[in-house]
Parts: structure tokens; C-alpha cells; sequence
């Protein structure tokens, strides 16, 4: 009972040190350069592309990924980084470091907002030629595309960004994982689009934290490819709370850090599940779309 | 000397991020049509590990030392050896399977990408004992960011082309450039006093 009534105001204490260091982290985000650069950039893609027609709607929504998901993991790591070089003040704080790491991973709400901005603006704004750019998914699916290739990469890279501070301490790394996952996506796109029967490549396409769902064959010709878009979203979904767990495993107490252990099995195991459902689900062959037609099969 | 200056180089840096370059150069060699998008990845990385060869964690010590930084640099710069080793095997590696575009021209945009690394550390290291984490992201930016924007993407080209860019001076020219620029820096860096802040 004692220890009941000794604990309620430990955790509100928690919460309130939580609450207020959250909103610090969060100012430091959006004053952060590498993010204010991330989001002009950003702002500025948007504004040209809205100015005409595009054909291809991966133009558009791949670069809120590539710029607020991939600079804002290079700003997400520096801010993280920077915590480990005042270590030496910071470890006479009554603060433990899980809280300080929810903290800045709470920050990720400010790119997350200019995701969900991005996506705002593409669905207000932008101009295409007809329902066939979207390729041949529903409202529902291409709803989940959006959602999976703006707003999820926003959340995501700045997670991946704390969670590779917090246990690498290698300065230069989130540059060069940023290269990494840019070629990887890159690469399984080129492949994608040369075998897209091939189940492998699906697989390949999918283990990735951002992918291609269509692609313009040539003007006026849209392919859809096999995978299904909601079930990717949850694998996302599942990286950033994988993200988050390994963030907070650096530095917790041993109660803590079991805790974590069991949570983090959990999300491994349903990130599988969304992974296996993201391969084998949606459309079982890759179609084409054109102008004025109905979606045909691409024969293998 | 040069053996003690050469083992204050941040190797396992260096050898780390060619590794990574290499296997993602290697990706786009052995798929056709992988190429135009990954080999440029991959010399951004080996710029990256450029940047970190003037590391010196004991500069405060070091840089009092009678050894200039003309001599200190010039040794260190041995290491380059490193990233532009991993890259020729790329290139040499492309132009077995591809004849275009051709492999001068790729190995031109190799030195360029490396040079251009090393250039941004030299200025950095002016300033700084260990400019390498923000000279990789200033010539990752520097050498990614204009292929996607796409006004300045019709403009300036990184990488060499199978067929001639319709917009804008060649890859070669651009590194012809660029590579100039970057040996001016480096000789302006070395030559004038450095200037730490602290």
C-alpha cells in the first residue's frame, strides 16, 4: 500500500519531466537545420509539381519520403547524438535516459505533421491526367499508398534516426545508412520493374521501410504490382515501433529492459505477420492500366 | 613519420564505409539497368569516406606540433589510395559488362566524387579536429540533393549518360569543374594559417 501511494507520484513526476522535455526535444526538431532544409525542400517539390500535370504519381510522393523520412533521420540522429555528448550533465539529472529517448522520439510528431501536410497538399493540389495514374487500386488501397509513401517515412526515418544514435556512436552513420536504404529502394524498384511475376522481388520490394506500389511502363501506360498496400502499412507500422523499443532498450533498468524484450518479440513476430500478408496479399499478378480501358493482366 | 600520421587515419571508418560502397557499386554493376542509379550511390559513399581521412581526435595536440598541416595532409591524403581502389575495381567491373557510358568517363566522376570529399574536409578541418561526420553529410547532400530537384536535375549532372543529357554541360565537364574548384580549396586550405574555433 505504501509502495502503491509512493509510486502514483513518482509517475505523474514521470510524465510531467516526459511532457516538458518532449516539447523541448520538439522545438529543438523544428529548429534543427538539416529538418528545416528537409521541409523547404520538401515544400518547394510540392509547389512545382502542383504547377503541372503528372503522369506518374510516384514523381510526387517520393520525396516527402526521401526528404522529411531521410533528412530527418540524419536530423533525429545528430539531435540524439548531441544528448550523449552532454552525458556527463545530463547523468546527475534525476531523468533516466528512456525518458530522454521517448522524449525526442515524441519530437517525431513535428515531421510527422509535415507528412500529413505533404499528403494534404498532394490530395488538394495536384493535378493528373485521370484515374489511371493511380494504376488499378481502389480508393481504399491508394489511400493506404499515400498514406504508406508520405506520411509513415516521416514518422519512421526520424525513429530510425534516435533508435541508431542511442547504439551506434559512429558520427557518420545516418548519412550513410541514408545512402543505404536510398540504393536499396532503388535497387528493388529497378528490379521490380524488370521481373514483376517474381515473387522474390516482391519480397525484396517489400523488405524495405518505404516501396513502390506502380509504375508509368511508358506515357499512358500505368502498371500495378503485386502486395498488398494496407498489410505494408502495418509492417511500417511495426518498423517504427520496433524503432522506438530499441531506442528506449539503451540505458533501461533491468525491470525495464525485460519489459521492453517481451514487447519487442511481440512486434517482431506481428511485423512478420504484416510482412508474409503484405507479400502474399493484393493482386495476385502485376496489371496495366491505360486511358479509356479496363485493367488488363501483364503477361508473364 | 608518414607510417605514425598514417596510423592516426580513422581505417576502420574509411575500409567500413568503402565496404558498403563496394557491395552497392557491385549491385548495380551485376544488374543491367542498376547502374545509372547505384553506382552514383556508391561513389557518394566513397566521397563520405573520403571526408573522414583528416580525423584527428588529438588535434589540440597535434596541431602544435612542427609538422604542417601541408605535410600532416599530404601524408594522410595516401589513404585516399583506399576509397579510390574500391571505386576502380567498380569501374573496372562496369566496363567489363557495359561499354556505356564509357569508363573514362566513370572514372572521371569517380575522382571527381572522392576529390570533392576530400576537398570539403580539408576546408572543415580548418576549423575543426574532426570534420568528417559533417564534410560525408555536406558532399552526401551536395552530391544527391540535385538529382532531385528536378530544375536543377535538367541542369547539372552527376554521373555520365549512356546518351548525351538534353539540358546542360556533360558529367565530364561538370567534374572537369568541380575538380579544379576542389584542388584550389585543398591548396587554399593548406596554404593559409588555420584558424580553430573553439
Amino acid at each position: 500500500m505504501t509502495t502503491t501511494a509512493a509510486a502514483a507520484p513518482a509517475v505523474r513526476a514521470s510524465t510531467s519531466s516526459l511532457s516538458v522535455l518532449a516539447w523541448y526535444e520538439a522545438r529543438r526538431f523544428a529548429r534543427n537545420p538539416v529538418f528545416l532544409a528537409a521541409a523547404t525542400l520538401t515544400a518547394y517539390i510540392l509547389w512545382d509539381r502542383q504547377r503541372g500535370m503528372v503522369a506518374d504519381i510516384n514523381a510526387v510522393t517520393v520525396y516527402p519520403a526521401i526528404f522529411l523520412g531521410g533528412f530527418g533521420m540524419v536530423a533525429a540522429f545528430w539531435l540524439t547524438q548531441s544528448m550523449r555528448r552532454s552525458a556527463d550533465a545530463l547523468d546527475v539529472a534525476p531523468t533516466p535516459w528512456p525518458v530522454r529517448t521517448a522524449a525526442i522520439c515524441l519530437a517525431a510528431v513535428i515531421p510527422l505533421l509535415c507528412g500529413g501536410l505533404s499528403l494534404l497538399a498532394i490530395g488538394v493540389f495536384q493535378q493528373v491526367p485521370g484515374d489511371w495514374t493511380y494504376g488499378s487500386l481502389g480508393t481504399s488501397n491508394l489511400f493506404a499508398v499515400v498514406l504508406s509513401q508520405t506520411v509513415l517515412p516521416a514518422l519512421g526515418g526520424p525513429l530510425l534516426g534516435a533508435a541508431l544514435a542511442r547504439w551506434v556512436q559512429f558520427p557518420g552513420a545516418a548519412a550513410v545508412l541514408f545512402l543505404v536504404l536510398y540504393g536499396w529502394v532503388t535497387l528493388t524498384y529497378t528490379l521490380a520493374a524488370a521481373h514483376r511475376h517474381s515473387t522474390l522481388i516482391v519480397m525484396l520490394r517489400f523488405f524495405a521501410p518505404f516501396a513502390f506500389f506502380t509504375n508509368e511502363d511508358s506515357p499512358g501506360r500505368v502498371e500495378t504490382w503485386r502486395g498488398s498496400p494496407w498489410f505494408f502499412l502495418g509492417w511500417q507500422l511495426c518498423l517504427c515501433a520496433v524503432a522506438v523499443i530499441v531506442a528506449l532498450l539503451r540505458g533501461a533498468d533491468p525491470g525495464l529492459r525485460t519489459r521492453l524484450l517481451r514487447l519487442l518479440a511481440g512486434v517482431l513476430g506481428l511485423a512478420a505477420l504484416m510482412y508474409a500478408l503484405a507479400v502474399v496479399g493484393g493482386w495476385g499478378y502485376p496489371v496495366m492500366t491505360m486511358p479509356g480501358a479496363a485493367p488488363v493482366p501483364i503477361a508473364g | 613519420m608518414t607510417s605514425v600520421e598514417l596510423r592516426a587515419v580513422a581505417w576502420p571508418v574509411v575500409s567500413g564505409i568503402s565496404a558498403v560502397a563496394a557491395a552497392a557499386g557491385a549491385c548495380g554493376v551485376a544488374w543491367r539497368g542498376g547502374a545509372p542509379a547505384l553506382l552514383p550511390i556508391s561513389f557518394a559513399l566513397l566521397a563520405a569516406a573520403a571526408a573522414f581521412l583528416l580525423d584527428e581526435p588529438a588535434s589540440e595536440v597535434v596541431d602544435v606540433t612542427p609538422t604542417g598541416p601541408g605535410r600532416r595532409t599530404a601524408v594522410r591524403a595516401l589513404a585516399l589510395l583506399v576509397p579510390l581502389g574500391v571505386g576502380a575495381g567498380l569501374v573496372l567491373a562496369f566496363a567489363l559488362r557495359q561499354t556505356r557510358p564509357s569508363w573514362p568517363d566513370v572514372g572521371l566522376a569517380l575522382a571527381g566524387n572522392v576529390l570533392l570529399g576530400f576537398a570539403i574536409a580539408c576546408v572543415a578541418r580548418r576549423r575543426t579536429g574532426e570534420p568528417g561526420p559533417v564534410a560525408a553529410s555536406a558532399v552526401v547532400g551536395a552530391l544527391i540533393v540535385p538529382g532531385l530537384l528536378p530544375p536543377v536535375a535538367r541542369w547539372v549532372h552527376t554521373f555520365p549518360a549512356s546518351a548525351p543529357y538534353p539540358y546542360g554541360p556533360p558529367a565530364t565537364a561538370c567534374w572537369w569543374v568541380i575538380g579544379g574548384v576542389c584542388a584550389a580549396a585543398v591548396a587554399a586550405s593548406l596554404a593559409s594559417p588555420r584558424r580553430l574555433v573553439r
